[in-house]
């Protein structure tokens, strides 16, 4: 008899836990839906939460190309997701939803996909502006030059080491080979159009080497993300935003 | 003295059987109730938390809402005024309900720009799936090594073109043997009354010295090495010589150097194959009549 009343009991206490658990979590995910993005890293229950999930979708679904720990990989221009340097946005957790919603040259409608990194070093260096010209590779060389130049790679003991070619590469810069339509007349940039700086040292595609800058201008780059939005759900890519953003900022305690 | 226990036992335990039903119908009633009114696409009374309004049970979703804020007003959520929000919400709402009507209308049958549209965005869809399926390392491998020819630097010369006088044979040809031990010079150039033109002599690629010395010429200089001349070449304008004063080959690329380009052609190829494939089914399960005047 108190045996049967101890394994009721039991059940019950169950039942309960697993209902409280639900509800609790189904509490959670409305309470993050509905936060705005910025003021989820304020709300530690909230920021845990979605941290935790956000990792395990991490791991299935972006780990493959990022790396377990968002390391990513120069070598195929896949970005580091740790050192705080955003393409694309400021690196918000909003700005970060929209890469993951819809993706980088997804083919989705609202994917990033105004700027392609045109290939100077063929006949036809962009497909979509036919009025882009292909630069020689006198040209590249001395562009390259003025790239590491102002990236702080080419000087011996301060001592710059060829300013003919850094002085022809900055005015192809600001001139005929119109780099700062997408990089800004100073060369920073612009995340609104995912145009890398290109006066720091951080490099999406190799180790700014004279050869991967040549390679880089020669053949173009148009990297890709797909957009998750219709695998992952608005929860799934929030939760997974919120973690990405936690590779730079820090994970919760 | 065992029956009145019995009896007692029996009836805790229907007690007990009767708890458990009611508890599990409760229950069943209310994981009904719930996934009836809170599930995507049969929502009818709660907004879901991921929208921020049902329009004739259309989702309007939150991120576009916000996206549509920081676009509209450059704000975010949490510092967007009430009035802000309000357009904002407004604008989506009219719309979701004038697409709704457009349905409706069947415009599709009669707009061009919206049948533009959506045959676009049918594509796009298709490509959006392409891009979604990551391949494997060996798939792209594979892929190179299937299209390998197609991975080479481009080709670099730095070449002469001596142009001589179409009736001078003879000068040409001696120009052309002069030139396997000497470069060209203005005094040479002089002493042979030929030019130098001006459409290459600097370092470009293949394809330049292609568009500039055309394809005949083109053909003949890149298969010259480095500081040797060409046999004189004939065309409309005088005598060619060539000298060329560096080659660099194409070079074919290894994987590694190409895989950024071969992901692209592969996803580009596996778009193809997707768009055919579907075009292919739609074809294949529609029924179309073509009038017989076109048969």
């Amino acid at each position: 008899m108190l045996n049967k009343t101890l394994s009721t009991a039991v059940a019950g206490v169950c039942i309960c836990v697993a209902g409280a658990f639900l509800l609790q979590r189904h509490r959670l995910e409305g309470q993050l839906l509905r936060a705005d993005a910025a003021t989820v890293p304020t709300k530690p229950a909230l920021m845990s939460y979605a941290w935790r999930r956000g990792r395990s979708i991490f791991a299935s679904h972006c780990a493959a190309c990022h790396g377990t720990d968002g390391q990513g990989d120069s070598t195929r221009g896949i970005p580091d997701l740790r050192d705080g340097d955003w393409l694309y946005g400021t690196g918000a957790i909003s700005d970060i939803e929209q890469v993951v919603n819809y993706g980088i040259r997804s083919y989705h409608r609202k994917a990033w996909n105004l700027a392609i990194m045109p290939a100077y070093g063929t006949a036809h260096p962009s497909a979509r502006d036919s009025k882009i010209p292909p630069l020689s590779p006198g040209n590249i060389r001395d562009l390259v030059a003025f790239l590491r130049y102002q990236q702080g790679r080419d000087s011996v003991h301060g001592e710059v080491t060829d300013s003919a070619a850094i002085a022809r590469g900055a005015a192809l810069f600001a001139g005929a080979g119109g780099c700062y339509d997408c990089h800004g007349p100073d060369g920073k940039g612009d995340p609104a159009i995912g145009a890398p700086d290109l006066t720091d040292q951080i490099t999406l595609y190799g180790d700014g080497s004279p050869e991967a800058l040549t390679q880089s201008i020669s053949y173009g780059r148009a990297g890709v993300c797909p957009a998750w939005i219709t695998r992952l759900g608005p929860a799934g890519v929030r939760e997974v935003a919120v973690y990405v953003y936690s590779l730079s900022h820090g994970a919760p305690r | 003295m065992k029956e009145p226990e019995t009896l007692s036992s029996n009836a805790g335990s229907n007690r007990r059987s009767f708890v458990f039903l009611g508890s599990g119908a409760a229950i069943g009633l209310v994981l009904a109730g719930y996934a009836l009114f809170t599930a995507r696409g049969t929502s009818t009374l709660i907004v879901p938390p991921e929208d921020v309004a049902l329009v004739n049970q259309q989702p309007i979703s939150r991120s576009d809402y916000v996206q549509q804020l920081q676009t509209l007003f450059g704000v975010d959520l949490q510092h967007a005024t009430a009035d802000q929000r309000r357009k904002v919400l407004d604008d989506m709402i009219r719309e979701e309900l004038f697409v709704q009507r457009g349905k409706e209308l069947d415009v599709a049958s009669t707009d061009p720009d919206v049948r533009g549209a959506m045959v676009g965005a049918v594509e796009l869809e298709i490509a959006a799936d392409a891009i979604s399926a990551q391949p494997s390392e060996q798939q792209l491998e594979d892929y190179f090594a299937a299209h390998r020819d197609h991975y080479a630097s481009e080709g670099v010369m730095t070449v002469r073109d001596l142009i001589f006088d179409p009736a001078d044979s003879a000068t040409a040809a001696r120009a052309a043997a002069a030139l396997k031990s000497a470069a060209p010079t203005p005094l040479l150039l002089a002493q042979w009354h030929a030019r130098s033109s001006t459409a290459v002599g600097d370092e470009e690629f293949y394809f330049a010295a292609k568009i500039h010395l055309g394809e005949r010429l083109f053909d003949v200089a890149k298969g010259l090495a480095d500081a040797t001349p060409s046999t004189p070449i004939t065309a409309a304008d005088g005598i060619h010589v060539l000298y060329m004063v560096g080659n660099h080959r194409p070079v074919p690329f290894d994987f590694a150097a190409a895989r950024d380009r071969v992901m692209n052609d592969y996803r580009n190829d596996s778009i193809g194959h997707l768009r055919a494939g579907d075009e292919a089914f739609l074809r294949k399960r529609a029924n179309v009549l073509i009038a017989d005047d076109l048969h």
